[in-house]
């Protein structure tokens, strides 16, 4: 009886906070933000792997997740402060719609009919989702080139059947193509080696070597056959709210190309190397008030989750199980495609 | 008015009328709906998208598709190998159903234990399970590079079985078929006039058999190329040969045991049904136990198995859909990803039944005219 009178309590909290964002509309997230002390920020239905992962104590962990931390220091000061709504692909633009979540950092690409129909607002793209090849160590294959006449295992009616064909036709490589129309039967053709390669969305062919008998055996090629934007989104209307997310990027990757890390933060901070290192980290004003936040923002930041690098190599790169290469989510000045604004 | 409804065969007439109009207008209604509201949506209807390329390749045809072939033309290599793996895994679960079913009639021990442990373990696990087992078993075979070879000429991998392969074309072995059906048919006619023709008619068709062969072996091809086409390893696969793909054979095997399990038990049944009767009353007029058999009990018999057979066949005509489980890109896989890369449902589903009622049609008012052919005559049937 209890129970059903706090969901019924819980439920008339919703129905408020779906009110609430007409008023975060015209620019009042962050303000929505501060006077609840908490963000509410996306997981996932079960676990992506790398990237939005519980576990059985309902602790989350991943990219995205790391992302939702750094977004609550930022706003709030502490990477506690922070509500992980579990939301299916489906769920999330509505959800967000809805006032149930603030933000949505849940690897979504940024696509047209997102961006004007959905009514939605993105930030500046903070992973680049590129579809890569996994393929056996033992072939020695080091490109697409060297896989010539080799079996292609891909999900049947998806975009990548396209890409392929598309770029396997370009370069005048021949393959075959062999479609499978679930995740799990692509994964055991390939681990019993029917086929010699699986193309796919690069992070979920990290997730099927860790998955593999012995992830020795499988390699992923750093070329990029396509690639997708993914993007924070935010409702449509809320400026203020798309610069603090846009500047939080920025600042994690500035981070990285400036040496700061998570352990070195507070020495820098003291003595800073540089006059942009200096306002990056608040020790001259000026980052956090042109936002509306405190001025030692970046810094809190930093501390908490520490820079981009850190955090990529921390839940899906090197230090992680799935050891996805950096590639094209590497700074420009290492070949990657990630930039900082200007702080000036 | 009343008196012409008073006609019991007006009456019936007049009802009939109007329940064949009301269920044409439920379906016109249907359609006209569904057409509007995608209209309303944008949704392009039609049939123009068969024209469009695919985009996306398959990797086993009987003829050649890339990414650049229309929708029809995928489309039309779907149902060619549905109907390949459909005809061949029917042939041969009647072949394997026959020798079951005659095994577990037999008063040998031992051949009744192996046809009743056949039938109780291939009959009683799902088919999609067997599917998955057999195609997991040919996978787990060795890769090419160290495939195992047969004589050189041969090779087993997980890539599926490479054999040599004649200096033919797909239409060359179609051509072969067909007229292979036409001599059989004029010999057959011929020999109900000619005795010497009916006498000698298998000798006949075998003749008519290997010249046609030859013709068509060295008609229209290239003076260097090979007859023969070896095999051979080349980097990351086999070039030359012809390539039998594991997701085809692990589909074939399970539809043959599968539906050998059934048929057997129909085959088994059938026998059971012959009267003893009629097979005492021959053994009384002197029969030999060849001419039991030949003359009264397996006619008998295939006349009471055809109608279930008609059945079973059927069944597993349906059953090549399971190729989707394995990616064997039969007719179901190959319309449910054309429906996921051009979005037009309707029309796709459309043509996935009409495939399918098409095939099943056929393969049904064949068996029936069979039926019908050796039904005993005067015999209600």
């Amino acid at each position: 009886m209890m129970k059903r009178f706090t969901s019924a309590l819980a439920g008339a909290a919703l129905a408020a906070a779906v009110s609430a964002p007409v008023l975060a509309a015209s620019g009042e997230t962050v303000k929505t933000i501060q006077d609840r002390d908490s963000l509410l920020c996306t997981g996932h239905n079960g676990s992506y792997l790398g990237f939005a992962e519980v576990d059985d104590k309902g602790k989350w962990t991943g990219f995205d997740i790391e992302f939702c931390k750094a977004l609550a220091t930022a706003i709030l000061g502490s990477p506690d402060k922070l509500q992980i709504i579990p939301v299916s692909w489906a769920q999330r633009f509505p959800a967000l719609q809805s006032g149930d979540i603030d933000v949505i950092i849940k690897v979504t690409g940024w696509t047209m009919g997102r961006d004007t129909e959905l009514g939605l607002q993105f930030a500046r793209p903070y992973f680049i989702g590129p579809t890569n090849i996994l393929t056996r160590a033992e072939l020695g294959a080091t490109s697409a080139a060297d896989l010539e006449g080799g079996v292609f295992c891909i999900n049947a009616g998806t975009s990548i059947e396209r890409i392929v064909a598309d770029y396997m036709g370009a370069k005048g490589i021949s393959y075959e193509a062999l479609n499978f129309e679930k995740a799990e039967e692509l994964r055991s053709a390939l681990y019993a080696g029917r086929c010699d390669a699986l193309a796919g969305f690069g992070p979920f062919l990290a997730a099927t070597r860790f998955n593999a008998p012995n992830p020795d055996d499988f390699v992923i090629l750093d070329e990029v056959l396509a690639l997708e934007p993914e993007g924070i989104a935010a409702r449509q209307g809320d400026d203020n709210f798309i610069d603090v997310i846009n500047w939080m990027v920025s600042a994690l990757l500035m981070a990285e190309e400036h040496g700061i890390t998570q352990a070195n933060v507070d020495e820098m901070r003291a003595n800073p190397p540089s006059s942009s290192i200096g306002r990056l980290l608040g020790a001259t004003p000026g980052i956090g008030d042109r936002l509306g936040l405190s001025n030692d923002w970046a810094y809190n930041m930093i501390k908490a989750v520490g820079n981009y690098g850190e955090i990529y190599d921390r839940t899906v790169g090197e230090g992680s199980p799935y050891k996805l290469p950096r590639g094209l989510n590497n700074l420009w000045s290492k070949g990657g495609l990630h930039y900082t604004l200007v702080l000036d | 008015m009343k008196t012409i409804l008073k006609n019991s065969r007006t009456r019936n007439r007049f009802i009939q009328g109007t329940v064949l109009v009301v269920t044409l207008g439920i379906l016109l209604t249907f359609v006209l709906t569904t057409r509007h509201n995608l209209l309303e949506q944008g949704i392009a209807t039609g049939f123009g998208f068969l024209e469009r390329s695919t985009g996306w390749p398959i990797n086993f045809s009987l003829f050649e598709v890339t990414a650049n072939s229309p929708y029809a033309d995928i489309l039309l290599a779907g149902l060619l190998n549905t109907l390949l793996v459909g005809v061949l895994g029917i042939s041969l679960a009647t072949v394997i159903g026959v020798i079951v079913g005659l095994m577990r009639i037999s008063d040998n021990f031992v051949l009744n234990l192996v046809g009743t442990t056949f039938v109780e373990v291939f009959r009683n696990v799902p088919l999609i399970l067997q599917v998955f087992v057999w195609y997991a078993v040919l996978t787990h075979l060795p890769s090419p590079r160290q495939a195992i070879s047969v004589f050189d000429v041969g090779y087993i991998s997980n890539r599926g079985l490479i054999v040599p392969s004649l200096d033919m074309s797909a239409l060359d072995i179609i051509l072969f078929f067909i007229g292979l059906g036409l001599a059989g048919y004029a010999i057959a006619a011929a020999g109900k006039t000619n005795e010497t023709l009916k006498r000698h008619a298998w000798s006949a068709f075998g003749a008519v058999c290997i010249v046609l062969f030859l013709i068509l072996l060295f008609s229209g091809r290239s003076a260097d190329a090979p007859l023969v086409n070896i095999p051979e390893l080349r980097g990351l696969r086999f070039v030359g040969g012809i390539a039998i793909k594991p997701e085809f054979t692990a589909l074939l095997f399970s539809i043959a045991v599968f539906g050998g399990a059934y048929v057997g038990e129909i085959v088994r049944g059938g026998f059971l049904s012959v009267d003893k009767g009629k097979i005492e009353a021959a053994r009384g007029l002197g029969m030999t136990a060849f001419m039991v058999n030949r003359f009264v009990r397996i006619p008998l018999a295939v006349r009471a198995i055809l109608p279930a057979l008609t059945n079973q066949f059927i069944w597993l005509m349906k059953a090549t859909t399971l190729g989707i489980a394995i990616g064997y890109p039969d007719y179901f896989m190959i319309v449910s990803t054309s429906i996921n890369q051009s979005g037009q449902t309707i029309e796709l589903i459309a043509l996935l039944m009409a495939g399918f009622l098409l095939i099943n049609y056929v393969l049904g008012f064949t068996m029936n005219w069979i039926n019908k052919r050796l039904a005993l005559k005067g015999q209600a049937s």
